[in-house]
């Protein structure tokens, strides 16, 4: 039998040593480059495909980041093939839809698991298994938060496929779909992490994720239309650098 | 330990106690520590400082007392997630903020030592409970901070514990070794393959409850069965299983009292 893990990635075009322990990855290709602006030096390693990725130094802890695509099936390969050479954390970083009235522009989302709302990982392992991020990099962000004095929620969020049913512009009555999530507590919307989540906890790799929060898309609001404003988003990518920086000092990168 | 449990107050009601656990508001301290063994929590109990019964009624005891200076209390579930899921329920109502779950299980993966001590950082929900509540997709999560806590304690303590995911399932007698025609090892593959450690029967119904209530969970599996022998101290060096058992009730108690400091 090949063993995968010695060859040039199909899709994300690397191999082993082409990477950082730690991994931040965007759904969004354009991220990176953003990733790269706020390192203290990084460069681009490749790019194919929705899969573009630099890798940096920020005092001198190594990061590398890579984009995936939006949605589950570009993640999880992306995710799979990460885990192949060698990753040993992989956090996602992204934008959200908020579900609860508490949460405003500028807060940050630590998921600390997700709702397998997609059927990506279903095809990997039955739904009944658990899509957990590691306490270990939930508390890396959350001590990165603090650090930086970001405003942050832990909790569950809910990953999906159908972004057109369930978000503000969605089809039909998206609030009413939304509701039981809502009323058991789930603070955000994806399109990634439970995929990110069930595919490194089977590979023995830590996970995590962040979101940049806006108002709930439940609530008419007159600057819904602005809530992932460029700021916010840097603000964290900054916080998942600052994580990735905390999980390298604790000897888990 | 007092045995004697309190005699009923003049003009008490039995309407206000909860049903099954049969306690009052206020009857349960904050942390509480659930062991489906009966026998279990009263030993886990024995432990406690001024340590007393509370109520006893069917399979739910409680006993109150003290660890380290802090209220913890211990409430017996029996087994499987259905005990488990109205103990939690009515425990929240009586005040119940945070809870540990002292399990017993079965060891999944051939590497792991015997006996083993599993911290459940998220279990396979494959009980019946837990799905009559939620739906399938919604993860069984502990308490992140909780997992930190128990392994901070574990390793302060010196004592050997492995963090990972563990399977909960309702059917005893499908899925371990002590499975009679059903052929237990092709069923638990799946979970093994995705590195499960352990099984817990009720570390899903837990978590995923304890989440949406708004509690803190997280569960301490002592694994002492593995899929190639049953539950027996047998072919161990005598004492082992005693040692394992005893830092396994330090580790939860010490953990239960840290919690009790967090606040809610």
């Amino acid at each position: 039998m090949r063993d995968l893990h010695y060859e040039v990635q199909h899709h994300i075009n690397m191999r082993q040593g082409d990477i950082a322990p730690t991994v931040l990855i965007p759904g969004d290709p354009d991220r990176p480059q953003l990733f790269a602006s706020l390192m203290d030096k990084a460069e681009k390693v490749t790019e194919k495909r929705e899969y573009v990725t630099y890798t940096g130094t920020k005092d001198g802890v190594p990061i590398t980041c890579t984009s995936t695509g939006l949605g589950t099936p570009p993640t999880a390969i992306g995710v799979e093939e990460l885990c192949r050479i060698g990753a040993k954390n992989i956090i996602r970083i992204g934008t959200c839809g908020a579900l609860q009235p508490f949460l405003k522009p500028g807060h940050m989302i630590i998921a600390t698991g997700a709702v397998r709302g997609e059927h990506t990982s279903e095809e990997l392992i039955d739904m009944e298994y658990p899509a957990a991020a590691d306490y270990r990099v939930v508390r890396a962000l959350v001590d990165a938060c603090k650090k930086l004095g970001l405003p942050y929620h832990t909790g569950i969020i809910r990953t999906h496929d159908a972004f057109y049913l369930e978000s503000p512009w969605a089809h039909g009555d998206y609030k009413a779909r939304l509701k039981p999530w809502v009323d058991m507590g789930v603070l955000a919307l994806d399109n990634e992490s439970s995929t990110l989540f069930v595919i490194a906890a089977m590979n023995n790799v830590r996970a995590g994720t962040i979101l940049s929060s806006g108002y709930s898309i439940l609530e008419e609001h007159p600057e819904q239309d602005r809530i992932h404003a460029e700021e916010n988003v840097k603000k964290m990518v900054m916080a998942a650098i600052e994580a990735a920086k905390l999980l390298d000092e604790r000897g888990l990168a | 330990m007092s045995e004697v449990l309190p005699e009923k107050q003049e003009g008490e009601s039995d309407m206000k106690k909860q049903h099954h656990i049969d306690l009052l508001p206020g009857e349960v301290a904050q942390t509480v520590i659930l062991s489906p063994d009966l026998d279990y929590a009263a030993q886990i109990a024995g432990h406690l400082s001024n340590s007393k019964v509370t109520a006893k009624k069917r399979q739910y005891a409680t006993y109150n007392g003290e660890w380290n200076g802090v209220p913890v209390s211990v409430t017996s579930t029996g087994i499987g997630s259905p005990g488990l899921a109205i103990a939690v329920e009515e425990l929240i109502m009586v005040g119940a903020k945070n809870f540990i779950l002292f399990g017993t299980g079965s060891i999944l993966q051939t590497w792991m030592p015997v006996p083993s001590l599993v911290i459940s950082a998220a279990a396979v929900r494959g009980d019946g409970t837990s799905r009559e509540y939620f739906p399938l997709e919604y993860p069984a999560v502990a308490d992140w901070m909780t997992v930190e806590v128990m392994a901070e304690t574990a390793r302060r303590n010196s004592v050997q514990a492995l963090t990972g995911y563990v399977r909960s399932n309702d059917a005893l007698f499908a899925e371990s070794i002590y499975a009679g025609k059903i052929n237990y090892l092709k069923r638990s593959k799946p979970w093994i393959d995705a590195g499960c450690l352990a099984t817990s029967n009720e570390a899903a119904a837990l978590f995923t409850l304890a989440a949406v209530r708004g509690c803190r969970a997280g569960a301490l599996v002592f694994a002492l069965s593995s899929l190639k022998r049953p539950y027996t101290s047998t072919y161990l060096p005598s004492g082992t299983v005693e040692k394992a058992f005893s830092e396994a009730v330090r580790t939860t108690l010490d953990a239960a009292s840290a919690l009790a400091s967090f606040n809610n």
